[in-house]
């Protein structure tokens, strides 16, 4: 070096001295080198653990749509005050001079003074507020410091769900100042209340425990939701979106400083249902009609492809009350073990199918031969089965095929049942998939039950062989049977459409909140056909037959009859005995309409209804009724978008 | 008229040390403005004492060294009588735990910094008599006895950082001025023992056996050495608020290390720092005792270096001019202005990045403040005047 040459070459210490600060030189160089250039990555990472905090932001929740993209499930603007405290430093300091004034504190007892002083300095402000507001405001001095504590750089909630005039309020008053801010937070909103609530489901505060997708932690979480059943949980992914992430720079006391969003949030998608929302509505007021609180079900299922047009379940829960919070009284409301609201009892649930599942048993016969259409049989009022006496509800007289089904005659049809076979009869309920779920998304499916050979062999097995007694009772849908309206709809659509077993629809389609123009971000959901009844046509046409007959020509279900709709059906009544005692009775119509060409298959199950002929089938003819006037109003305006689809 | 040649004088100017100065003192001023969120009063009070500073070196460089020597003693023991008012109560400022200022209103003095140069120049002057001299124990004693004065003094203020620079600048004066090696050796031995003895007591031996720390100096060198600020016997709850506090003495080590290596190779630009700016980095440090970490994090590994390098211009035109003096006097003031500009370096930036342990010790020319920098300018303008001397017989 330079240096070195030009001290003398005598002067040994000189060099020794130069050497040395060198060296001290070199080691630092070295040492800086280490930590700004080798390990800096480490150091970047402690710089962002210590001032950046991420934060979830959810994105704007998908609506739910009727098939005209009538809003059933929506998003609504709640008004919240949120609290900014790093705007609310200098009156912190301020304060904090005041209380200290002269006094000698040592270090414990000035954070202690300094938290006491925050909370009252934010405990006027929020007292003020609340006489704007003209509301009490919550707000514990614990609930303070947790959040001082945890989220400085958060705002803190105030007050949420501001009505109208409290917006006004506090704009006029209190927007002027910098700690409090008016925010806007999107909420779900079920316009129609209870309409479809079984369909829909509702949401719950989401903690994001078992979001496992998302890899990112997060330091704090705005308050999102999640579907807890129906589509809402279902289709929770595809209606949330992606959330967003903000990043906030925080300063050394743990305030905000600034925010950044690292990745906006995607907006949910729209679910659209196969529901028809007058229809649905229209459906839901004939089943209240006897009673506001009536337990029961009511399905419109398109007969040709399976579409739900109506789904309904009652009583039925108001999603609304979910969010933000449920109420400790409205959730007492909705386990009330007698009226159980939450039920969804079109497909959540199953009753014994009582007189309804002559249909099946008669299709057996017919398939089997064993019931010939043209013979006649004396009821002579009952029938006696091994050594027990069944009363016939159907007055005594000659009973053929045609009339046996429209008087719905137990003696007809256990007599048959038992020319038939329990094996035909099991055979034919398995082409209707009967004890097997429909699975719709509402994930509200139960699978009923139907007796397979297997479980029969099981019973004999336990010392209960299945008995005459046993065939009888299944004859005319009662005993070791249960169905849910649903299986019924599938039941007599395929009756009503020639043999085609479908699967219901509810969910058409999934598209973008905001479509990019092209169709093929939707994602489309075909009907399917689940199965072939595979019987020979000419009985399914007789039973068709004999359907409209039980509305038309005096049978049980004449109060169905809507003039001009054609309206085919089948009451029944199950008894639901508890030792042999009669507690309770399930009342059935299952429906279809017109007679020539089916388009609607109507269900309607009430519980301790009367009968099915006196309860359910005045109720399916309203339901009739406002289809029919649906369709008018539909001919009149616009082209029929019904029938069009898909 | 002249004839060029008779005209022709060596060099009077030592250039590269007065440009690396200005450097520095560019450096500093950006810097401060930077690390005090564009503090405009502040940046210009650092100005002002670079210019007072500029003045007062170039006044020491007037006067031939030999003449300045003269008056040695005297300010010897002016800055020892200062050092001593310091420690009494109502004359010594007392702030930050220490009493280190004597307050005049507008300047806070710090004796502390001129004692430094005081020594330098006590200690130069009495080298300078003839080598045979230096042999005597008597006389190294003596000298020895000079640097443990003001040592002791800045000691009990407390300001170790300051303490300890005497003992370099002390030692390789002597070691410079021909002190026998073997005196020095031993007495560095012996001092390197009584660290270790002191080091040991204070890391590893229970309470009662330490030695009387400054409960501040005890933690610093607990964090500097990572040890545990909790006596081995310390029950849970002692143990807890050990390490809280722990937690708290590191902070600023850590915060500066963040700093320093957040700033990666190129740095994050001029004021866009975020570490001062957010606040993790005490805004009561940033612009004196950690201006480097605001400096490296600002202007990254190549930054840092461009720091050094103008360090090692000042220090090897030090040596330089230490190597060309005229005289013994003159090269033992070049060589104890050297050694003391580079333990400040060397301690200051060290403790940024964790080499060695936290000592209120500034960076010369960088760090805020009026005693330093004057100290600093003088020192310099004390090796300007070595070189410019070198020949006036």
């Amino acid at each position: 070096m330079l240096i070195f040459d030009q001290l003398k070459k005598s002067d040994r210490k000189l060099r020794l001295v130069a050497i040395a600060i060198l060296t001290g030189l070199t080691t630092l160089l070295v040492g800086l080198y280490f930590v700004q250039v080798i390990s800096s990555k480490r150091y970047v990472k402690d710089l962002n653990n210590q001032s950046f905090r991420t934060v979830r932001v959810p994105s704007i929740r998908g609506q739910i749509l009727d098939r005209n993209r009538l809003p059933l499930a929506g998003n609504r603007a709640l008004f919240n005050i949120n609290l900014y405290l790093e705007e609310l430093r200098e009156a912190f300091k301020e304060e904090y001079k005041l209380r200290k004034a002269s006094r000698k504190l040592d270090r414990s007892e000035m954070t202690e003074l300094g938290l006491t002083t925050r909370f009252n300095v934010i405990s006027n402000l929020v007292q003020k507020l609340s006489l704007v507001m003209q509301q009490p405001i919550a707000f514990s001095e614990n609930q303070f410091r947790k959040h001082y504590e945890h989220w400085t750089y958060a705002p803190l909630p105030l007050l949420t769900n501001l009505a109208p005039e409290q917006v006004a309020r506090f704009q006029e008053n209190s927007s002027k100042t910098p700690a409090l801010n008016l925010e806007i937070q999107p909420v779900r909103y079920y316009p129609y209340k209870t309409t479809a609530a079984h369909v829909l489901g509702y949401l719950q505060r989401s903690e994001g425990a078992d979001d496992d997708e998302e890899t990112v932690l997060f330091n704090y979480r705005l308050p999102d939701y999640e579907g807890k059943v129906g589509i809402e949980a279902a289709f929770d992914k595809e209606l949330r979106g992606s959330a967003g992430v903000k990043s906030v720079l925080v300063n050394s006391l743990g305030y905000r400083q600034s925010e950044t969003v690292i990745t906006p949030p995607e907006p949910g998608k729209n679910v659209i249902l196969t529901l028809d929302l007058p229809i649905q509505q229209a459906t839901e007021r004939a089943l209240r009609s006897r009673n506001p609180n009536e337990r029961g079900a009511a399905i419109v299922m398109d007969a040709r492809n399976g579409d739900v047009l109506a789904l309904v379940s009652s009583p039925a829960p108001d999603p609304n009350q979910f969010t933000p919070r449920i109420s400790p009284e409205y959730w007492q409301e909705l386990t009330d073990p007698r009226q159980l609201p939450l039920i969804n009892r079109a497909t959540g649930a199953a009753f014994a199918p009582g007189s309804i599942f002559k249909i099946v048993v008669a299709l057996a016969g017919l398939e089997a031969g064993t019931i010939n259409p043209s013979f006649t049989m004396t009821n002579p009022g009952f029938i006696r089965v091994g050594n027990r006496t069944i009363h016939d509800t159907a007055p005594p007289g000659e009973y053929n095929f045609q009339r046996a089904f429209i008087k719905s005659s137990n003696a007809y049809f256990i007599r048959h049942g038992l020319d038939t076979g329990v094996e035909k009869i099991l055979s034919m309920g398995r082409r209707f998939h009967l004890g097997e779920a429909v699975d719709l998304p509402t994930l509200q499916n139960v699978r009923g039950f139907f007796p397979t050979r297997e479980w029969i062999q099981r019973q004999r097995g336990r010392g209960d062989p299945w008995t005459d007694g046993d065939t009888a009772n299944l004859s005319i849908g009662q005993g070791a049977i249960a169905v849910t309206p649903m299986q019924m709809a599938v039941m007599t659509a395929a009756v009503a459409n020639g043999g085609k077993v479908v699967w219901p629809r509810i969910v058409q389609r999934i598209e973008p909140q905001e479509p990019a123009g092209d169709e093929d971000t939707a994602l489309v959901f075909p009907n399917r056909v689940r199965s072939e009844l595979g019987v020979n046509p000419t009985h399914l046409a007789l039973i068709r037959e004999a359907m409209r007959g039980d509305v038309e020509d005096e049978g049980s279900g004449w109060r169905a009859a809507v003039p001009g709709m054609q309206v085919c059906g089948k009451t029944g009544t199950a008894e639901v005995k508890q030792g042999g005692k009669l507690v309770d009775k399930i009342t059935w119509f299952v429906s279809f309409a017109p007679y020539e060409s089916a388009r609607y298959v109507v269900v309607v199950m009430v519980q301790s209804g009367a009968s099915g002929g006196g309860t359910c089938a005045p109720i399916a003819q309203q339901i009739y009724r406002a289809i029919k006037e649906r369709e008018a109003q539909r001919n009149n305006t616009k082209p029929d978008r019904l029938a069009s689809a898909n | 008229m002249f004839d060029p040649k008779l005209n022709e004088r060596p060099a009077r100017i030592e250039w590269p040390l007065i440009l690396a100065l200005v450097g520095l003192m560019v450096f500093g001023g950006v810097s401060i403005y930077s690390a005090t969120m564009g503090n405009w009063a502040t940046t210009l009070k650092q100005v002002l004492w670079y210019v007072v500073g500029v003045g007062a070196a170039s006044l020491f460089c007037l006067i031939p060294y030999h003449s300045l020597a003269r008056f040695s003693l005297v300010a010897y023991w002016t800055t020892i009588l200062l050092l001593v008012a310091v420690l009494i109560h109502g004359i010594g400022a007392f702030r930050f735990g220490a009493r280190r200022w004597i307050d005049f209103g507008f300047f806070q003095f710090q004796p502390s910094e001129f004692a430094k140069l005081a020594f330098i120049f006590v200690q130069a002057h009495f080298l300078s008599r003839p080598l045979d001299e230096l042999r005597l124990p008597r006389i190294f004693a003596k000298a020895l006895g000079m640097t443990v004065l003001p040592f002791l003094l800045i000691l009990k203020e407390p300001d170790l950082g300051s303490a300890l620079v005497l003992l370099p600048v002390g030692l390789v004066m002597m070691f410079v001025g021909g002190v026998p090696v073997k005196y020095l050796l031993r007495l560095v031995g012996g001092m390197g023992i009584l660290i270790a003895l002191l080091l040991v007591d204070i890391l590893f031996a229970p309470r009662n056996w330490q030695i009387k720390l400054e409960d501040y100096q005890r933690h610093r060198l607990l964090v500097h050495f990572g040890r545990d600020f909790a006596p081995r016997d310390a029950t849970p709850e002692q143990r807890k608020r050990a390490r809280e506090l722990q937690q708290q003495k590191s902070y600023h080590v850590e915060q500066a290390l963040i700093s320093v290596g957040s700033g990666g190779l190129t740095g994050k630009g001029w004021r866009q720092g975020t570490q001062n700016a957010l606040g993790y980095l005490p805004r009561g440090v940033a612009h004196n005792d950690f201006i480097f970490s605001v400096i490296a994090e600002e202007n990254g590994f190549v930054g840092s270096m461009g720091v050094l390098a103008l360090y090692t211009v000042v220090l090897f035109s030090g040596i330089k001019i230490a190597g060309r003096a005229r005289d013994r006097l003159g090269k033992l003031l070049a060589v104890g202005v050297v050694v003391l500009l580079f333990s400040h370096v060397f301690i200051n930036i060290g403790m940024n990045i964790r080499l060695m342990p936290v000592t209120g010790i500034p960076l010369p020319l960088l760090s805020y403040g009026g005693s330093s920098v004057l100290c600093s300018l003088i020192a310099a303008g004390i090796l300007q005047n070595v070189y410019l001397y070198r020949r006036s017989y």
